[in-house]
This record gives C-alpha cells, structure tokens and sequence, in this order.
C-alpha cells in the first residue's frame, strides 16, 4: 500500500544531530506503537502505518523436537539470562560437517565444546537443579527466579563455599517459598531434594546470616490449603480446619508445638467431624508429621472442642462423639 | 547462709537531689545506653564492677535501692563477691521505693556444665592406658582418644595421644579442675610423667526459670537481629547475645539454657540483660 507523506523530523539537541524521529503527520505526540512481525511503526490514534521495514525481531527458524538436533539451523543461541550469568558473551565453534574436519581415525579435529564458562558453571548446575526440584512440586517460574536469585548472591559472597551447592540450593528454594508467601515444609523440600533435613536447616541459617535477611514466622493457616486438597477434603473442611488451628493457637491450648503439628491436628479433627473422615497416618503421611505427634496435639485442643469449630459448621458427626485418643 | 559484704560508701559521689547523706553506699543502677550489643529495654546490670566505675548517667534513679540478699548457695562462687547486699537504712534518708525496671531477677543461672581442657605435656600410650586404667574406653576406629570417667566429680574425659585431655561434666569451676587432676594423676600412675599445664575453662552452661510462660513469637519479631525461631527446626528460640558472648535458648515453659561463657560471671550477667526482655514478652492468660 502506499504510504502518504510521512515527516521526518531532524531533532536538534544542542549542536548534536539526533537520530531522525518518524512520527505521524496527523497526530505528532502520538507514541508510534511497533508491530514487530509485520515491520511497522503504526500511529495509535488514526491506524496509519508510518514506518514500514523495521527489522523482524523474531526467530528466524522454528525449531519442533521431533527433527534431528544437530540439523538446528537457527545462528543464535539461547536467551542470555543477563541477571544470573556473568553476561555470557562468549563465542562457541560448532561441531565441523563435512570431510575436512575430520581425522582419519573418524574423530573430530576441533574439540572444543567444553569449556563454555568455568566460573559460572557451578551455579549453572545449581540452577539446573534448582528447576528440577521445582518442578518436582510444580512451584511457579517467581518462586524459581527468586531462588535462582538468592542463590546467585549466596555463592557470589563465598562466605558458604565449603557446603555443598545442592544444599545451599535447597535451603535457597525453601527461603525464597517462604519469602513469596507459600512456605514449604522443610520436610517437603527434603522429598525433592538429596539434602538431608539438618543440613538444609544449617544451610538456611547460614543463609540468612549471610544474606542478613529474616522470614516471617510460619503459621497454621500457610499449609492449610495445600494439606486438604492433597487429601481430597471439601473447602468446609478446609475452612473448619483453619479456624480451629487458628483458634487452638489464640487460645493457646498448644503452647511451644511445631504449627505443622497443630494444623494436622485441627485437620483431623474438621474431617472427624464431616463426612470424609481421614484417619491420622493419611494427614501424618501428607503432612509429614508422625501420627503419634498429631495425637499429642489433637489432645490437647479435644477438651475444648465445642469452641474450635466455626459457628456455622455443618456437623456431620456431633462434638461429643468425636474420636478421643 | 548469708554474705554480708558492706562496701565502702562512695565520696566521689555527688547526691543529686541533695537530700541524701554520702554515708550510706549509693548503689547506682547502671544504665548502659545501647550500642546495639546488650539487649534493650534498659537494664540493670548490678555487678560490682559496674559501681565501681561510677559513671553518672542522665537519668535520676540514684535512689538507694533496697536489694533481698542473696541466700548464697551449695556451690561455692570462688572469686566473685556476691552481687546483692542489703542496704542499712538510717531514718534521715527519704526513700523512694524502687522502680520495677531497675529490680534485679532474684534468680540465679545454675550451672549444669562446664567443659575445660589441660596439657598433661608428654605423649601418651593409649592401648596402655585403656588395658590397664578402670573405667577407660577406647576404639581407635571410631574415635581416637581413650574416654575415661570417674565418680566423685562425676565426670568424663577425652584423653588424647598428644597429651592433651578435655574435662567434661562437672557443675563448677573447682570440680572442674578437680576432676583434670584427678585424672591427670590416674595417667601419671600409669608410668607417664604427667603435667598439669595451661588448665583452661572452654565452655560452661547454665540454666534457670523465669517461672512464667514466654511469647516467643513476639520475642523473635522485636529481637529479629539476636533470634533464631524456627518451630520446625527446634522448639526454642535460640537468641545470640552479643555483648557478653552468650548463646541462650529459650522456651515456652520459661526455661532458659545459657550456653558458651568461659566465665560464671558472663551466665549472670546474659540472664539479667535477658530477663527485662522476657518480662516484657510474658504470656497474660
């Protein structure tokens, strides 16, 4: 299509030649919106195009996984990961085709594939393991970067250097869920992880000496959501179990138990007294605390079990037959 | 038992209100302004030490405060003077009774442990010694000093082919030392010619009740920069004292662990600066 008379305009700042601006000849304020697949500078206001022939930014091939991983086309790499990386710059020679680089025992005559950037390749690896153990408990791509992130600054301070990078990763992705919100038992993380428990509780200390940073205290109602759901109980259940270990810790009938212990319990005793009864090792097994722990903890809210449970509670089994261990 | 140490009035200071007579001793409460180390609310650190320091601070609590003597107990305090003494009171002198946050705890850390280590100075044979001493074991494959107990103190020890021994177990300074004597003469009666060289105590614990439940939670959200809690990982709260050095764990129930002084007197000293604190976070129902 033909392009009606579009100004160009030479910017003088001071004595310095500006680089031309185009704008549209109808609306000069406007702020010229770029379609990148198309090429196009359009003018928001009236849809004349204004600049055509702007490069493509996009890629160049489509790659699909079911072709041949060496037929890759595309001439440029990954997606630089800029905060992360040391700005990986570096220029990488590919593999030769044909006959000439190739020696007569059939090996390749270049072979310099390895040594991408050895400084940063620990926390490469870290990262990788990272995302690994995300996904294992399908956390969101924030809660990675922010591990990612915390990790980056960990191992740049050098102060934890002796430990392994695996532990310092798992205690990263347990600080950066509780700093998002979302915390994650240390338990939960262990599953994930090969870090045993103490070392990952070391290592978080460490970190938040280093790093000079605190964590909100963990509550009852944090674990709540993701405890019911996993045992398939109703969000009645759900809302119940909340309220009761809420209420069990303001009226302080658990003083000095883990809230881990004390949301099992004030599970146990919201599905006793619905329909969907689950017995103590199904929650001890999702919450990862011993079903003698949550019978401790269950005995000491049953007394007042009558004031735990939300007012508008649909019993289906009453208060006083509720199971007494 | 009482101790009554009655110490010398003090000249130099000058009586603020002007009513009191310089005859009586004048106990100065200190007020040490923070520095960010020592634990605030303001407390009263009442060593003997900081008296004689006679620094005037600002605030006018330079009333003679009325201090319950200590009842001194089994353990003998070597080389420390008992803190509190009654003040002997004239009938000319306006009194004004003490204010709350000036009073001292009344309760004294006992000490549960002291761990202290001693150069015998000569190379040792620990086959032999195992073979021949009581009460000694040894397993090279796990651990490679021979552990050696003994009844009166009861207490253990690490003793170390190089020559060196760690004492553990016992309640106070003396047994300590005690007890590395004895087992320094057990070895020396074994045929090494055993030293007793650079006896030092390493570590000593103590423990007490503040006898009311404490909010921990509120503890760990003013006192962020010195707490560690974390109910997963440990019931109590683990608070590092900076100045003096002192590691304390502290639970519900109102027990308190203090850990890591390699004198008594850094014990009492953490628990007075921590008890206005954990005063302050007590549980009301």
């Amino acid at each position: 299509m033909c392009l009606p008379h579009t100004v160009l305009r030479l910017d003088r700042i001071g004595d310095v030649l500006a680089l031309p601006k185009v704008q549209c000849p109808n609306h000069p304020d406007a702020m010229l919106v770029e379609d990148y697949r198309a090429g196009d500078m359009i003018c928001p206001e009236c849809g004349l195009v204004v600049g055509d022939r702007v490069i493509d930014v996009g890629s160049e091939w489509r790659t699909f996984t079911n072709e041949k991983a060496t037929q890759d086309p595309s001439r440029v790499g990954d997606a630089q990961n800029p905060l992360l990386n040391g700005g990986d710059l570096s220029t990488m020679i590919s593999k030769g085709t044909g006959a000439a680089s190739f020696d007569e025992f059939g090996n390749s005559k270049y072979q310099n594939r390895r040594t991408m950037s050895s400084s940063d390749r620990a926390m490469l690896n870290a990262f990788k393991e990272i995302t690994t153990m995300a996904d294992r408990i399908n956390l969101p791509r924030n809660i990675i970067d922010r591990t990612n992130n915390l990790f980056k600054q960990v191992y740049e301070q050098k102060s934890l250097k002796g430990r392994a990078n695996d532990a310092i990763a798992s205690a990263c992705l347990y600080i950066a869920c509780r700093q998002e919100g979302v915390p994650r038992t240390f338990k939960e993380i262990c599953a994930v992880s090969r870090i045993s428990k103490k070392e990952i509780g070391r290592c978080f200390k460490l970190i938040l000496k280093a790093l000079e940073t605190s964590v909100d205290l963990i509550t009852t109602g944090d674990f709540m959501s993701r405890f019911c759901s996993n045992l398939g109980l109703p969000k009645q259940v759900q809302m119940a179990a909340t309220y009761i270990a809420r209420k069990a810790v303001e009226l302080d009938l658990v003083p000095g138990r883990s809230p881990i212990s004390v949301a099992a319990a004030a599970i146990y005793m919201a599905s006793q007294a619905s329909a969907e009864k689950k017995t103590q090792k199904e929650i001890g097994d999702i919450a990862g605390v011993a079903d003698v722990t949550i019978r401790q903890s269950y005995r000491l809210i049953y007394p007042r079990a009558a004031d735990l449970f939300p007012p508008d509670f649909k019993f289906d089994t009453p208060v006083d037959k509720l199971p007494q261990l | 038992m009482e101790q009554n140490n009655s110490l010398p009035p003090f000249q130099g200071l000058a009586s603020p209100q002007g009513a009191m007579t310089p005859g009586i001793p004048i106990f100065s409460p200190m007020m040490p302004y923070g520095s960010g180390l020592t634990p605030q609310p303001v407390t009263n650190t009442n060593s003997l030490s900081l008296l004689e320091e006679q620094h005037r601070q600002q605030q006018q609590q330079q009333t003679p405060q009325l201090y319950h003597s200590q009842t001194v107990t089994t353990t003998t305090l070597p080389g420390n003077t008992p803190l509190y003494t009654t003040t002997p009171l004239t009938p000319m002198t306006p009194i004004t009774p003490a204010t709350p946050a000036s009073e001292s705890s009344g309760i004294v850390p006992q000490l549960q442990n002291i761990v202290s280590t001693v150069n015998l100075g000569c190379k040792l044979d620990l086959k032999t010694i195992a073979l021949r001493a009581r009460n000694a074991e040894y397993n090279p494959k796990r651990f490679a000093a021979v552990i050696m107990r003994i009844r009166e103190p009861r207490t253990t020890a690490l003793i170390f082919s190089s020559g060196k021994m760690v004492c553990t177990g016992a309640k106070s300074e003396e047994q300590s030392r005690l007890a590395a004597r004895k087992y320094a003469r057990v070895v020396q009666k074994l045929g090494f010619p055993a030293k007793f060289l650079d006896f030092k105590i390493q570590n000593m614990v103590g423990s007490c009740d503040v006898k009311f439940p404490i909010r921990l939670e509120g503890l760990v959200l003013t006192h962020q920069q010195f707490s560690s809690y974390e109910p997963e990982l440990f019931p109590g709260l683990i608070y590092r004292m900076i100045k003096p050095r002192i590691v304390l764990l502290i639970f519900v129930s109102g027990k308190v662990v203090l850990t890591g002084a390699k004198v008594r007197g850094e014990i009492y000293e953490a628990f007075e600066n921590i008890y206005p604190i954990l005063k302050g976070f007590r549980k009301t129902t």
